[in-house]
């Protein structure tokens, strides 16, 4: 269903906070997102940063800031919405508007909308490819040859399309240097920066997936007779986009004058992942359940006998119920059946195949054309002898034919199969579907144990902290978790577990220490004093072989110090948030519930308004990435230094180091993956 | 896309770091104006820690292999891995510059 037309839904949709609503109410206007704006009953979200919105939120919309930067793109990944719209009064969708709100399918879409100018300098094609794997709508390995094409794509559309620049044929360093200045001087200008690129993908019910890019160029009309095929030879020194985006994709079409471009590819069904619940647009109210008291054994089965002759459906019953069935419903026509059907759910129905109004056959196909009845098996009865009406009713979906006239055991035999096979599929899904509803409440609490992005910002000012942190959970459960604990005015206490293993166990002991941590009133101790306590308590509660890793320290405002103890963390990072230089600090020590009496060590490193602290779990240096190592220490730190160093601004550290982490990470992780920034604010707070 | 160089020898080594895309115009117009500086006979660049090229990148490589001509500087491309080396693979870049691992 078109957007346009669910005026009954209430829509929420995420706005960044420096968007005025003047831009919104133009937005909505213009029937980019709805095409009847009117009626849409609206609720915004606003947030500085995509971390602080609630997870798991479904948003109808997401509106971006003009100077999106790379936070509001990490959005395409973090959050549960399909469209993504950069909102500026200067921005004129034109005959793109439709385009954007005509997405008939929004649980297997994406669609990114931006300036020429925000999108020149944004790792666009990266992020909406990290997006589409991330939303299992392309699975890993075409991952990498999408990218490619969607790069090269999205670069033609940007620089010809929109910027109209003229790059083609060989060019010279002085050349190159005048193509730079053109640039600049039209991504600063309306007629050209502000030009919409739009991406779109879906993926269609064969798996493939089609992705379109739009420009609001002059448009371009590839030749055809030479159409280049080869991406080598040096006769031109940016020409071989489009050559190269041949050879990548299935198909390449172009449509809208040469102003979209639209990639096809093809990918093994068994390469996708399934659609996961963090991106499903209705989230909460999907979870039907099956009862599992439903029939515990198969005397207890509802059975439906559909026979337009009185005698045949007393000869049924009479076999049935001699044999312990009680449970009958009766039709009496084709239409009836599927009347009786509907309204008692059987769990078994005998069928004859000529009947007045609608004959078996049609009684077969109207019932697996409903999901409700895809699985119950339909024994059909029937005095026709020949191979032909046989085979017609299987196809029909039949589960199995028994031959007028009757005989008893064999109708009785054929009855407690079939019944038998259902109750076991039945009992199996109501399995799956309660321990899947267990788990993801477990989840749900397990994610409950951190603090909420609300609760973490605001701690953080007060003690001069701008605190960022990034948690996503395993696809099991896992044993990570985090917190703050403050302890006056201006010491606040950090902490970060990660328990050995993962699924349900490390689940339950997350929430033991969880409750050790917050049940005492060890926090105004010292750092090591603190897990040394924590140890023996643990140790007394936990199996053998089961431990946690874990560091906790303090940062003090008046003395400028960190002063921590780790139980075999990973080693936490100290840097300057100006410079980027940052260092790793000594993480050794005893992991938690190994031994009674461990020892720990406090160490005190300086902590002033210029430094940062990351704290990490170690999915972070332990996950395969995409060129098949780990991260590596060494990878992290210039990692670190490299985003602070193109940021303009301040940012949230730990959101962008995880963004970056994702578009390089499969898109399941087997562990937990918990990462925390704490960085000194430039103004020090009033103490 | 960042980069650090070094000059020894007659050679100049350029150590060229995360994506290399069409977005790079300035910081490779730098690029070239720094290795012109330091005057080499040879010029190394080494693209072990680039993790993606496109095709505009591919562009600025052979501007680079230009300049070299210009001034009798041999330019040898070395440790392109994963995503970089398949692409200087297509784009037949064995046959216009030295590849080294």
């Amino acid at each position: 269903m078109a957007p346009g037309k669910e005026s009954r839904i209430n829509h929420t949709i995420a706005v960044a906070q420096s968007i005025v609503q003047t831009d919104i109410d133009a937005l909505l206007a213009s029937g980019a997102i709805w095409e009847s704006p009117q009626s849409v009953s609206l609720q915004n979200a606003v947030a500085q940063t995509p971390e602080d919105l609630p997870h798991g939120s479904y948003f109808s919309a997401c509106l971006l800031p003009t100077d999106s930067g790379r936070e509001w793109l990490g959005g395409l990944t973090r959050l549960n919405c399909e469209t993504f719209i950069e909102c500026s009064s200067e921005i004129d969708f034109a005959d793109l508007a439709p385009l954007i709100s005509d997405t008939t399918d929004r649980k297997n879409a994406l669609t990114v909308c931006l300036s020429t100018r925000s999108a020149y300098y944004l790792p666009v094609a990266r992020k909406f490819v990290t997006a589409l794997r991330h939303r299992g709508l392309i699975g890993e390995k075409i991952a990498a040859t999408v990218e490619m094409a969607v790069q090269e794509a999205f670069a033609n559309s940007l620089i010809h399309g929109n910027l109209e620049l003229d790059t083609s044929g060989h060019l010279t360093m002085d050349g190159f240097t005048e193509l730079g200045e053109e640039t600049r001087r039209r991504l600063a200008s309306t007629k050209h920066g502000a030009r919409v690129i739009l991406l779109t993908a879906r993926r269609r019910k064969n798996g493939r997936i089609i992705i379109t890019i739009n420009d609001q160029g002059k448009g371009f009309t590839p030749p055809k007779d030479t159409c280049p095929t080869t991406v080598s030879g040096r006769k031109t020194t940016f020409g071989r986009g489009l050559p190269l985006i041949r050879s990548l994709c299935h198909s390449v079409n172009f449509a809208r004058e040469g102003r979209t471009i639209e990639l096809e590819f093809v990918q093994d069904a068994n390469d996708l992942i399934p659609v996961t619940d963090s991106f499903s647009p209705n989230l909460g109210d999907q979870h039907h359940q099956v009862a599992d008291a439903d029939i515990r054994n198969a005397y207890n089965a509802t059975i439906l006998i559909a026979d337009d002759t009185m005698l045949s459906r007393e000869i049924i019953a009479s076999y049935l119920r001699a044999d312990g069935f009680t449970n009958l419903v009766f039709a009496k026509d084709g239409e009836d059946a599927i009347e009786q059907a509907v309204k008692h759910d059987p769990d078994l129905i005998i069928l004859d195949i000529i009947m007045p109004k609608l004959d078996g056959y049609g009684v077969c196909k109207a019932l697996r054309a409903n999901p409700d009845f895809a699985k119950t098996p339909i024994i059909a009865q029937t005095a026709l002898e020949e191979n032909e009406g046989r085979t017609r009713i299987f196809d029909d979906g039949a589960t199995d034919l028994i031959l007028k006239p009757l005989n008893k055991a064999e109708l009785i035999a054929r009855t407690k199969i079939h019944l038998e096979n259902r109750l076991l599929v039945k009992q199996l899904q109501a399995y799956q579907e309660r321990t899947r509803s267990e788990l993801t409440l477990a989840r749900d609490m397990q994610e409950n144990l951190n603090p909420t992005p609300e609760n973490y910002r605001g701690t953080g000012l007060d003690y001069g902290l701008r605190i960022s942190a990034t948690f996503q959970m395993s696809s099991e459960l896992g044993g990570d978790m985090w917190g703050l604990v403050p302890i006056d005015e201006h010491r606040l206490g950090v902490y970060i577990v990660d328990f050995a293993g993962h699924g349900l166990g490390a689940a339950l002991n997350t929430f033991r220490l969880h409750s050790l941590i917050w049940s005492d009133q060890l926090q105004d101790r010292d750092p090591a004093e603190y897990l040394e306590g924590l140890n023996r308590h643990l140790k007394g509660l936990l199996p053998v072989g089961q431990y946690a890793t874990m560091l906790y320290g303090i940062i003090d405002r008046v003395h400028n110090t960190f002063r921590y103890a780790s139980a075999a963390c990973t080693s936490p990072v100290l840097g300057n948030s100006l410079t980027g230089q940052a260092r790793y600090l000594d993480g050794s020590g005893v992991p938690l519930g190994v031994i009674r009496n461990a020892r720990y060590e406090t160490r005190e490193v300086p902590f002033t308004g210029a430094n940062f602290l990351l704290l990490y779990s170690d999915a972070l240096i332990e996950t395969t990435l995409d060129d098949g190592q780990f991260l590596s220490e060494e990878k992290l730190l210039s990692m670190l230094r490299e985003t602070i160093m193109e940021s303009q601004r301040e940012i949230d550290l730990a959101a962008q180091i995880a963004d970056q982490f994702m578009d390089r990470a499969p898109a399941k992780l087997s562990d937990d993956f918990t990462i925390i920034s704490l960085q000194s604010t430039p103004i020090p707070c009033a103490i | 896309m960042n980069y650090n160089t070094e000059s020894a020898n007659g050679t100049t080594t350029v150590q060229l770091n995360g994506r290399f895309t069409f977005g790079d115009h300035s910081s490779f117009r730098k690029l070239i104006e720094e290795i012109r500086s330091h005057e080499s006979s040879s010029c190394v660049l080494d693209l072990s820690g680039v993790e993606f090229i496109d095709s505009a990148g591919l562009g600025m490589l052979l501007l680079a292999r230009d300049e070299g001509e210009k001034t009798n500087m041999a330019v040898i491309i070395r440790g392109a891995q994963g995503q970089v080396k398949r692409m200087l693979e297509v784009a037949r870049f064995d046959t216009l510059f030295t590849l080294e691992n």
